[in-house]
């Protein structure tokens, strides 16, 4: 029996939602594979170009936040900053009372799912829609999205429709056309009725201000032609320094996602709506939202605020695979998750997600797919060296103590005779060493026969044979 | 470096490497100091332990010969994850120039000998599971060009190859069950091609996917890549 | 201090023990064309080829739309005040079109047509501005929604059509029908936009 929390959970997970996830992300993996490769055989060096420019961005990103914010402004949006959650959700509360709304839609937005803002409105008696098809399916459930892309991953059909059902969406029915069909009419009426709209973005434009924002189903789009407030909720780390490298970023956002040379729609935001456009958003906030981004800018991990969110080392992660979303107890999951999420916490609850940098074979694929070359399996190890240091009780569960191991290493005599006196495994029953890390071996496997030190005694005789050929 | 997996467990990996590289008229030294290359504790978060154990063999492998070690785990663990493990430190360009000398052995043979294919002969059809560690490194190519070009051996492709099998060191341990069915899913991929062997650069990964092959009652036949270049060519040096 | 303060100082206390900070690379967006999708050189051609694979539905006739909106039973639309005169006589025939869209009765809209400003051929995306089409509504709420886009308003490839992206406030690159795979990752087109996605170049 193993302690870490996500070996364990991985061991009760359900057996249809390990099926799904497993089988989601395999096909994801793989159409990712075909299309990126098959339109861009140069893939592997724009990954590492995408990189190098956000890691600039990053490392310039006062320069670019402020620039972004003067364009922003010229173009005649509001632009607002959120140092953490709560900042964050009561701006967003004091815009709409301000503004008298009570209806509002909301397009898929990990920041807002960061900032928990849907229960903070919910609360203060706001009616707040998810628009995306699966997000609304997580809200209605009182759920969690498990993937950053595909957030209900890990639910079937049939249990959708009986969340429909019991919503009052129709008699029970699990075709994905009639459950998506039911949406449909559901949502539009909630858009056309709504007086605000929040997004997140994908990118901004250091350049020209603009905001772009992707998705498939075109709910963002339609919720901005229907209200007449846009709350856009950005993480400070989405700027990019001008339009060009957006032409880039977009090439590889929806090949590495959803392996899509575009996703259906993308929309470039300057600002308001000019004053003859008979839809749109009067008026344009953007919230800049810190909430744990500083610090990590700080750490020796920054590497990570490059993420565009495409969802790609989910998809190939062998534990993610296994273990599905909600084992990483975080907004973000898989190998990102495992990085992001210890961080975004803060030094103060660092050591509550010390465990999660450790749920990695530490095999690559992460940084392989990866669109902006982020060396994933360095920064884990990283935040492992980390949490020793912090002694944070978590990352220990079960973990072999290394210690007399690293004082057996350095001394050589002492190896060399505990590699001989280990032969006697070879003759104790390995049904009586249940405990410990040997225990949690050959639970799973079996352990081939001790033979320490044979070939240092092959290599001293070959030595001396060669030295006194006979 | 033999590794200290081959230390305890797996002579004959180092034998082999030993052998094929006399062979090639090379001389060989295996300084008695050796023990590990530092990864068990860096992958573990102890890294200054680990620091300990680089040091160690840093100084046991002194002088500027190539460090040959018949694994793309510890190759990689000195090459890249020892410079990780000393970036904040005053004796990181030793570590680098450790990390310079140090080749995986086939990658050695392919990329530092420039030997282009391998001579002798092996009726077998050979799976190749490229361990992660050797990701983005010349050994998997390595291995596919010298083992693809023994007479008589038949590559097969299995499905998803870049796959972890789920062995990661002490990940192992510490995540038994995620371990296991990701090492039973790169099993189930193998066996579906059918394969006379399969063959690695990594006995990690071996030692893992017949350890639980074998309590699942059917043992894998596997073999390590210099094994089979040396029982394809070399007769083996018999000591008495 | 306020959050705005705030979260500039601290991050130039993260930024300022950095030693070096890297670099802006050279940008050349040649690298990032998709030689596979442009064989005939960024022609018409190649766009419908490439929304066709994201299934785009691409017409060269007014005839042809007749016959769509025919097979749909779709005679009641939206048309963009501005493109009627393009519009010619006999496909008016039978439909009814309006010129605006009442919000209170969205689902009488069968059909919305519309201005594109441009095409991109290497990614089958329809380029809409709200300069060009006024109403964003028309374009999502009807189940078909018809693009008319000038003949000489075609981009080769993406990095073009970011160079144009100019003062609009609003542009949305549209590439196929509206869908989702969110369902156990089944293709279901249609979701909250159009089901069904025209464009025909004039």
């Amino acid at each position: 029996m193993s302690h870490q929390q996500i070996d364990q959970f991985a061991h009760r997970l359900d057996k249809g939602v390990r099926d799904s996830v497993l089988g989601g992300s395999a096909a994801g993996t793989e159409k990712r594979r075909q299309v990126l490769f098959g339109d861009l055989p140069n893939a592997d060096s724009l990954r590492a170009l995408a990189g190098r420019i956000k890691q600039h961005t990053l490392e310039h990103l006062d320069r670019y936040l402020e620039a972004a914010e003067e364009r922003l402004i010229d173009n005649g949006a509001k632009v607002h900053f959120a140092w953490d959650a709560a900042s964050a959700c009561q701006q967003v509360e004091t815009l709409l009372r301000e503004r008298g709304v009570r209806q509002v839609t909301k397009s898929k937005t990990m920041v807002s799912e960061e900032i928990e803002l849907n229960r903070h409105l919910a609360e203060k008696g706001f009616d707040l829609v998810e628009t995306d098809l699966g997000e609304f399916i997580v809200q209605l459930d009182g759920d969690h999205p498990s993937h950053v892309v595909k957030p209900i991953i890990h639910k079937n059909r049939s249990q959708i429709a009986k969340t429909f059902e019991r919503c009052g969406l129709g008699d029970y029915n699990d075709d994905p056309e009639t459950i998506t069909r039911r949406a449909r009419e559901y949502m539009r009426r909630k858009y056309l009725s709504a007086e605000a709209s929040i997004t997140g973005a994908n990118f901004v434009s250091a350049e020209s201000g603009r905001l772009c924002i992707v998705t498939n189903e075109g709910n963002s789009r339609f919720g901005l032609a229907g209200a007449r407030v846009h709350i856009a909720l950005v993480g400070i780390e989405k700027l990019v320094p001008d339009d060009r490298s957006l032409s880039l970023m977009l090439n590889l956002l929806g090949r590495s996602a959803t392996g899509q040379n575009l996703t259906v729609y993308t929309e470039f935001i300057r600002g308001p709506r000019q004053p003859e456009a008979i839809s749109g958003p009067e008026e344009m906030h953007v919230i800049f939202v810190n909430a744990g981004r500083t610090e990590t800018l700080a750490s020796d991990c920054r590497e990570i605020l490059r993420c565009i969110r495409c969802g790609a080392c989910m998809n190939v992660c062998p534990v993610y695979r296994q273990s599905s979303g909600h084992a990483y107890r975080s907004v973000y999951p898989g190998p990102l998750g495992a990085v992001l999420s210890p961080l975004l916490a803060g030094s103060a609850r660092f050591a509550e997600f010390a465990d999660l940098p450790k749920a990695s074979s530490l095999c690559g694929a992460c940084n392989e797919v990866c669109p902006v070359d982020i060396p994933i399996p360095d920064l884990l190890l990283r935040l492992r060296d980390r949490a020793h240091r912090e002694h944070a009780p978590a990352a220990f569960d079960d973990a072999p103590n290394l210690k007399p191991w690293a004082m057996l290493a350095k001394s050589p005599a002492a190896w060399r005779m505990s590699l001989r006196a280990a032969n006697m495994l070879n003759i104790v029953p390995l049904g009586f060493l249940p405990f410990g890390p040997l225990g949690r071996w050959t639970s799973q496997r079996t352990l081939p026969s001790w033979r320490g030190g044979r070939y240092r005694q092959w290599a001293a005789e070959r030595k001396k044979q060669k030295n006194n050929p006979s | 470096m033999m590794t200290c997996l081959c230390d305890a467990f797996f002579d004959d990996v180092a034998r082999a490497t030993h052998e094929v590289l006399e062979s090639l008229g090379i001389e060989v030294i295996v300084p008695e100091s050796q023990t590990c290359c530092g990864q068990p504790a860096f992958n573990g978060g102890d890294w200054a332990s680990a620091r300990q154990v680089i040091r160690h063999t840093l100084n046991v492998f002194q002088g500027d010969c190539p460090i040959i070690v018949p694994s793309g785990s510890c190759a990689a663990m000195s090459f890249h994850g020892a410079l990780l493990a000393h970036e904040k430190e005053t004796d990181l360009p030793q570590v680098q120039a450790f990390g310079a000398r140090t080749w995986e052995i086939c990658d050695f043979l392919r990329n530092g000998l420039g030997i282009e294919s391998w001579e002798g002969r092996l009726d077998a059809r050979v799976a190749i599971h490229s361990s992660c560690h050797s990701r983005g490194t010349g050994t998997p190519e390595a291995i596919r060009t010298l083992v693809g070009s023994i007479a008589g051996v038949t590559l097969l492709d299995f499905t998803q190859p870049e796959q972890c099998c789920g062995f990661g060191g002490t990940f192992s341990v510490t995540f038994p069950h995620i371990s296991g069915s990701m090492g039973r899913l790169k099993i189930d991929s193998v066996r579906a091609t059918h394969p006379d062997l399969l063959v690695s650069g990594d006995m990690s990964c071996l030692m893992h996917l017949n350890g639980l092959a074998e309590k699942q009652g059917s043992p894998l036949p596997v073999k390590h890549a210099i094994q089979v270049l040396r029982d394809a060519r070399v007769t083996p040096v018999t000591v008495q | 201090m306020n959050d705005r303060a705030r979260i500039f100082s601290a991050i130039n206390d993260a930024l300022t023990p950095l030693q070096e900070r890297a670099a802006l690379p050279e940008l050349d967006p040649a690298q990032w064309v998709c030689p596979s999708r442009l064989t005939e050189g960024g022609s018409w051609e190649d766009f419908r080829r490439n929304f066709e694979a994201v299934n785009g539905t691409f017409l060269t006739s007014f005839e042809a739309l007749s016959r769509l909106l025919r097979d749909a039973n779709a005679t009641e639309g939206y048309a963009d005040p501005g493109l009627l005169e393009e519009l010619p006589e006999t496909f008016r025939d039978g439909l009814t079109l309006h010129e605006t869209i009442d919000r209170g009765s969205i689902d009488r809209y069968a059909f919305g047509i519309t201005r594109a400003h441009a095409a991109i051929a290497e990614s089958g995306t329809v380029i809409l501005r709200d300069l060009d089409t006024p109403d964003r509504l028309a374009a999502l709420a009807p189940w078909i929604h018809i693009t008319l886009v000038a003949k000489e308003a075609l981009f080769s490839n993406v990095t073009e059509a970011i160079d144009d992206l100019g003062e609009d406030p609003n542009t949305v690159w549209v590439t196929g029908p509206s869908k989702t795979a969110d369902v156990e990752g089944i293709l279901i087109e249609g979701v909250h936009g159009p089901g069904i996605q025209v464009c025909l170049p004039i």
